[in-house]
């Protein structure tokens, strides 16, 4: 059974009215535990829209969603919470982390969600700190700390649930191409440890790193091939590994 | 998580709770003054004396008066005398007072019996009071009250010294207590004379006053219907009237009054107090907006609705009622600075209004704090992701 399975999904704004937007049109897609897809499109093809409904953030106007082999529309606002917080962890473009709180608390925020004791809490998100190579920050504040380890602060906080699943939405978006290349090999440190990621991008040349690329284009998939991924060497780069992670469970 | 929010934006946390402080603190002190004005004016009624029955009669014919008011004392110490502590007629008048080259004007010289003072509630200091032979001779004799003392004598013993009391020279043989602060027009500014002086000194015969002091508030109704039956059955209403009064009534009516004005002033305060909270209110709406995107972010990662409802809750509880703490701090300052400034007594705030007005701090925090919770909360992950 597949990880996550939609069927002829569609998102549509304004349904019935002159300016209606059809965001996604009816999509279907399967994707199986453990790949790495990347969804790539233009601006406005739908592919966020389809990551919000993926990540249970929002929900379809119709067609069904089935998580792990469990629907997921019709579900209370306590379910979609409690699936959002064991089933998967979201890196977004902007990092989001939350600026009144230290690193190490907001990479254990989720886990005082689950009702992690304070005590395993830190001890994780400081595992998770140091998979990520910045263990040494763990009490500074988000706003101290430079882009490139703000995401990977977010990283942090994605993986520290030990989610099977990983969304990242533009993650290297807002990244100069070397700290980009780390965050990417990251993910497929991630993904090679068993993690299914579904990562979201505008840029072909990141989908290229991907073993699937789903392409969206004004809110239909035009494209899903299987790919031979490229070994990260963005062009120009001279960027080395980021530390391997090493997945706690 | 709530009370590093608050410990980050100290200067907008201190303006939210100082609409609360200001509130709590204004009603306490509020309501305190007025209890201060209260206490002071119960004082001024005990100091004055409580429990007396007042009786006075009105235009009426000249000896018969004199007939009535002697056949009520008879009456009275006859039937009620277990009932009743004293009874004096209770006539006052002012006028100059000399002692060689000092005087006074500001006494009230009072004519009563050798009970006057009982009635009244002065105690003797030195000296003797009125003795019912005093009032059968007409003696020309007198009590000073403790300021009258002071400053016509100063530091002479005024025993035994004689001063001229609208003239008449007087022979001082007591002195009372301070009872009122010993100061000029207060009711230590006073003598005592007998009254079966009153042709001379205010040249009538009458005797129009009269007081009863009775032994307790219990004995109160049944002295004063006592005394009301009396009168009914023996004056004759066509030539004069008559009306017999519950001394306690003019304090109730006072404590009446102070009643209203607390309620007054209790309201205003209380309108601080709301004005306060609905300051919590506006400060938890643009806190809560700005930090939608915070909101989105934790429900992204996993928050039940109800957890960030609870830090909002708890983030606006925490302000009101530490706000409500500070308010009670200062409003029991206020309480003590203004009742030593105003009545130079102790004043603390009512203990029960002093809860009274930290739970209502306490429910507007809650309240106000709990509309724009559920409200932000209740976005979609992905809308509130997208505030900025």
């Amino acid at each position: 059974m597949a990880l996550i399975e939609i069927k002829n999904l569609s998102k549509i704004y304004g349904e019935g009215q002159e300016n209606e937007v059809r965001a996604l049109d009816g999509v279907s897609l399967s994707i199986e535990r453990g790949e790495f897809v990347a969804v790539v499109g233009a601006s406005g093809s739908g592919k966020s829209t389809m990551m919000n409904i993926l990540g249970c953030l929002d929900v379809p106007t119709r067609g069904s969603y089935l998580l792990d082999g469990i629907p997921t529309h019709h579900r209370s606002e306590r379910e979609l919470a409690d699936i959002r917080g064991r089933k998967i962890g979201f890196i977004f473009q902007g990092y989001n982390l939350i600026p009144s709180l230290s690193v190490w608390k907001n990479v254990a925020l989720p886990l005082t969600y689950q009702g992690v004791g304070e005590r395993e809490r830190k001890a994780r998100a400081l595992e998770a700190l140091a998979a990520m190579g910045i263990a040494d920050r763990a009490d500074s504040r988000p706003m101290v700390l430079s882009g490139g380890q703000q995401q990977r602060v977010a990283v942090a906080r994605a993986i520290a649930t030990r989610s099977p699943i990983l969304m990242a939405d533009e993650p290297t978006g807002a990244l100069d191409s070397k700290t980009g290349g780390q965050v990417l090999q990251i993910l497929r440190d991630l993904n090679r440890a068993g993690t299914t990621v579904i990562l979201i991008t505008h840029d072909n040349g990141i989908a290229a790193k991907a073993a699937r690329v789903v392409r969206l284009s004004d809110g239909r998939i035009v494209e899903d091939q299987q790919n031979t991924p490229d070994e990260l060497c963005p062009v120009g780069d001279n960027f080395s590994r980021a530390p391997a992670v090493e997945r706690g469970d | 998580m709530a009370l590093e929010s608050i410990r980050d934006k100290k200067i907008r946390s201190f303006l939210t709770m100082l609409g609360i402080i200001i509130g709590v603190s204004a009603v306490l002190i509020l309501v305190s003054v007025v209890q201060g004005y209260n206490a002071d004016l119960t004082a001024y009624y005990e100091k004055l004396g409580v429990n007396k029955v007042l009786v006075s009669m009105t235009g009426y014919d000249r000896t018969n008066t004199t007939d009535q008011s002697s056949a009520l004392m008879d009456w009275a110490e006859e039937t009620l005398a277990d009932r009743i502590i004293g009874l004096t007629p209770d006539l006052s008048t002012t006028g100059v007072l000399k002692y060689h080259a000092n005087t006074s004007d500001t006494a009230v010289i009072h004519l009563g019996n050798e009970q006057w003072s009982a009635c009244s509630n002065y105690t003797l200091d030195r000296g003797r009071d009125l003795t019912a032979a005093d009032i059968k001779g007409r003696s020309l004799v007198c009590v000073l009250g403790a300021h009258v003392a002071k400053a016509l004598f100063g530091y002479r013993d005024p025993l035994g010294e004689q001063l001229m009391v609208n003239g008449i020279p007087m022979t001082v043989v007591g002195i009372y207590y301070p009872k009122d602060g010993s100061a000029e027009a207060s009711m230590d500014d006073c003598v005592l004379v007998p009254y079966t002086l009153n042709r001379r000194m205010l040249g009538s015969d009458r005797i129009t006053d009269l007081s009863i002091k009775v032994q307790g508030s219990t004995q109160m109704a049944a002295v004063l219907a006592a005394v009301e039956d009396w009168m009914a059955e023996n004056f004759d209403t066509a030539t004069g009237d008559y009306t017999v009064e519950n001394g306690n009534d003019a304090m109730q009516a006072a404590e009446d009054e102070t009643a209203s004005i607390q309620v007054v002033l209790g309201g205003v305060a209380g309108i601080a107090l709301l004005v306060g909270g609905i300051g919590i209110m506006n400060i938890m709406l643009v806190t809560v907006t700005e930090r939608t995107r915070e909101i989105g972010i934790k429900k992204a990662i996993g928050a039940q609705r109800s957890v960030i409802i609870t830090q909002f809750l708890v983030e606006s509880t925490v302000l009101s009622g530490l706000g409500g703490l500070i308010g009670i701090a200062v409003g029991l300052a206020g309480s003590l600075l203004l009742g030593k400034l105003i009545y130079d007594m102790i004043l603390l705030p009512d203990p029960w209004m002093t809860a009274a007005a930290f739970l209502f701090s306490l429910g507007i925090g809650i309240g106000f704090g709990l509309y724009p919770a559920v409200k932000a909360s209740g976005l979609q992950p992905v809308d509130a992701l997208r505030a900025d």
